[in-house]
């Protein structure tokens, strides 16, 4: 005799992706908006502490899943970056410190305005700089866009991963620990990890490459094994508590400069890219609670907004004197919202240190749901108003 | 519209425009950039003009009006400078070749100007397809009688030009095995292909323009996508055969190649041109594009077969002393190597061959146009 509840238990997860496929599909078909947005949407509502359809148990699976999705977003954000532009326009540079720099300094006063703990201002601040590529390239590549806006978004959201990951571990040693109250051993220690980190995604950045033309594949077939070398980035680096992030991120980036390139058809690591990234979005927002979310509405739509406006004022910044027009700057500034994927998966990394500002504090589980459900819409309009995306697309979103 | 009066000009003065392409050096792809790169290029003079193309992963630049190759080859070179300078500052690589190896023409996007769109709305697929780069060389005819003899006198040449050109091997990611794939989007444009044999101006104007204009088929002549076509508002012919070039000291070296042929054939040292000379243009233009240098071409008078290089090596001893009268010595030289060594198309397939990817390919092409020719002197 089958026991029904058991299948039922079983097959949660993958009924509530093709719930969210589907809705997805309807979404995108009335309202031109990406797919993702409904993808979260599903995921809140079907998460646990809402209608409870998902399990309240969080496996291990699903958590490593949801981030061998993001680890092949990352590797393709990795990929399609291009340091030596940062040599040639040291401007790129200067306004990723810029907003970077104005982010955190707005987040943190805002926080602490509200008399909040320092390390909690801290945290989240360090969290607030980055640009998660997540939603980034999701939007990107179903809006097929390409211009200078899509650029250095990108550009942008890769380092200020980077600096994100590097203050956040900083600040977890220094101030959450109060270990040593050392500077120094704090930033060592987190500077150790992140070393490893990165010279585990360079090592693959260099061996994969290598065995591919010793292999003497096509470019075809790269897709395959940068799949597979993703996946053991990933888990390899979460196993050994480095960060993933960045892990995957030096992945991509030094594949990229060994020069192997997958063809165009392949973006997005194609239906497997599709599939993996209906379920970060859903996980990301199963994650969620709805009273959390409810309780720090206020300070949340507050952290949403100082955080827009520091990211727009440095894009400005150097708009301008770094080769793009005001608007194009602002346009960046704007589209450089999302936030929910890296501080999710992050935070659920360092869950084990007993540092789980989800749980603790409201106004962020505000955010990332706000954040996941509407920064999408925003990188679609900037992209749309920059005139990036192909004009039957512009077409098709005009009211 | 009628066809406006054919300008006079100074006779063998020069003008080229080269069609550039606009590549995202973060995947080698062509990218949809020419909005970002003129406005950017807009805020200092430019050493010469700069306009948008019908897509938006192309630029054209023209130089300005020139007598000599030692001027030309400068305006380029500046030209060239200020591109790849802003390029950098963007993410954009700058390229000559006649095709983008692996770009796909459904991803291109039409520059928002009525023309283009007007072009797309008539033309369909041909016109993205139709990202394709060539070079254009204007001379200056005083008359518009002399610009019909001369654009006919022509003809035999135009497998020179195709060949010593041609740098555009791969289409949409595979080798063509031609030279010059390029030409081949060109065919498919019912305008194409070479303009009717009529040596009087007054007669192209009433006897051919004015009918076809009447039949509602073309409105100007930018509507006709011949080889070589005439210009009445310049006051010159146009020479559109040849891809662009991978560098620009060897647009200019082909500019002054032809310029030199010009003043030969100006000088009647041959017969006359006939309408049947046009017998075997088909397939000398097939021979160039598919061969290269390699091709071998009939004779249009005497229908010898002749080997494309050996052709061109007479050519140039031939026209020896016109170049020396219009000091370009050194472009001949440059078309002699270009001879020697190979067109670019072949340099283009080793480098294929070398990186093992076409974005090793476009990688190469962009460090060839920033870094020039060798094998062309620099003034």
């Amino acid at each position: 005799m089958i026991d029904l509840t058991l299948v039922l238990a079983d097959i949660r997860w993958p009924i509530a992706i093709l719930i969210a496929w589907f809705f997805g599909e309807i979404w995108h078909m009335w309202t031109r908006l990406p797919r993702i947005c409904a993808y979260a949407l599903a995921g809140f509502v079907l998460a646990p502490s809402q209608s409870g359809f998902l399990p309240q148990f969080q496996s291990a699976t699903m958590l490593l899943l949801a981030n061998i999705a993001f680890g092949l977003i990352l590797f393709e954000c990795g990929y399609r970056i291009n340091l030596r532009w940062m040599r040639a326009n040291p401007w790129m540079i200067a306004t990723s410190l810029a907003e970077a720099i104005f982010t955190f300094a707005a987040v943190y006063y805002l926080i602490r305005w509200f008399a909040l703990p320092v390390s909690t201002a801290l945290l989240l601040a360090a969290l607030s700089m980055a640009t998660s590529p997540a939603a980034l390239i999701r939007v990107v590549n179903e809006q097929n866009s390409s211009g200078q806006v899509t650029e250095r978004v990108l550009h942008l959201s890769a380092l200020n991963c980077v600096l994100a990951v590097f203050v956040y571990k900083i600040v977890v040693g220094l101030v959450v620990f109060r270990t040593s109250g050392s500077l120094w051993e704090a930033s060592y220690s987190s500077l150790f990890d992140l070393a490893a980190s990165v010279m585990l995604g360079v090592a693959f950045g260099f061996a994969i490459p290598g065995l591919l033309r010793y292999s003497k594949r096509t470019s075809q077939d790269s897709t395959l094994a940068f799949t597979v070398s993703v996946i053991c980035v990933v888990a390899l680096a979460h196993s050994l508590k480095l960060s993933p992030v960045l892990a995957a991120l030096t992945f991509g980036l030094f594949a990229r400069h060994r020069r192997i390139v997958m063809s165009s058809s392949q973006r997005g690591f194609g239906a497997l890219g599709d599939l993996l990234s209906v379920l970060l979005f859903v996980f990301i927002a199963a994650t969620l609670e709805w009273k959390q979310v409810l309780a720090g509405i206020g300070l949340g739509l507050g952290i949403i907004a100082v955080r827009q406006i520091a990211k727009i004022a440095g894009n400005l910044l150097f708009a301008r004197i770094g080769g793009i027009s005001w608007r194009k700057g602002f346009l960046t500034g704007l589209a450089s919202t999302p936030f929910s994927a890296f501080v999710i998966l992050v935070m659920e990394q360092t869950r084990y240190l007993g540092i789980s500002l989800v749980d603790q504090f409201a106004p962020l589980a505000a955010v990332a749901l706000t954040l996941e459900i509407f920064a999408p819409v925003l990188i679609q309009r900037a992209l749309i108003w920059a005139h990036e995306v192909p004009e039957s697309r512009e077409y098709e979103h005009a009211p | 519209m009628p066809l406006e009066p054919f300008k006079t000009s100074q006779a063998l003065s020069l003008g080229v425009e080269l069609e550039l392409q606009l590549v995202s050096l973060s995947d080698f792809d062509l990218a949809a950039a020419s909005p970002d790169m003129l406005e950017l290029l807009a805020r200092k003079p430019f050493p010469g003009s700069v306009t948008p193309e019908v897509t938006e992963s192309m630029i054209e630049i023209a130089t300005g009006i020139h007598t000599g190759y030692e001027t030309l080859l400068a305006q380029l070179i500046e030209m060239r400078d200020a591109l790849v300078r802003a390029g950098d500052r963007l993410n954009l690589g700058i390229c000559g070749g006649g095709t983008h190896p692996f770009q796909l023409w459904s991803e291109r996007r039409i520059f928002k100007r009525p023309r283009f769109r007007e072009v797309s709305m008539l033309y369909g697929y041909l016109t993205k397809q139709f990202t394709i780069f060539g070079q254009h060389v204007h001379v200056g005819c005083t008359s518009g009688d002399e610009a019909l003899f001369l654009l006919h006198a022509l003809n035999r040449y135009v497998p020179h030009f195709i060949a010593l050109s041609a740098s555009s091997p791969f289409v949409q990611g595979n080798d063509t095995l031609f030279e010059s794939a390029r030409l081949n989007s060109v065919f498919a444009f019912p305008l194409s292909g070479r303009a009717p044999f009529l040596l009087r101006w007054e007669d192209f104007e009433h006897q051919y323009f004015s009918k076809m204009e009447h039949t509602g088929v073309v409105r100007s002549m930018k509507d006709f996508y011949w080889d070589i076509r005439p210009k009445p508002e310049y006051g010159t012919i146009e020479l559109r055969v040849c891809d662009t070039p991978l560098s620009v000291e060897h647009a200019a070296a082909l500019a002054c190649y032809f310029q030199s042929i010009c003043k030969y054939l100006l000088e009647h040292n041959e017969p006359d041109p006939a309408e049947d000379d046009y017998l075997v243009y088909n397939y000398n233009r097939f021979q160039a594009c598919r061969f290269g240098l390699d091709g071998t071409v009939v004779h249009p008078k005497s229908y010898e077969q002749i080997p494309l290089r050996e052709d061109i090596l007479t050519t140039l001893r031939r026209v020896q002393p016109q170049a020396d009268f219009l000091r370009c010595d050194a472009a001949l030289e440059c078309i002699r190597q270009t001879v020697e060594k190979g067109s670019d198309a072949g340099y283009l397939r080793r480098e294929y061959q070398e990186r093992g990817s076409v974005e090793g390919m476009v990688d190469s092409a962009l460090q060839f146009f920033r870094g020039g020719k060798p094998s062309c002197p620099v003034f």
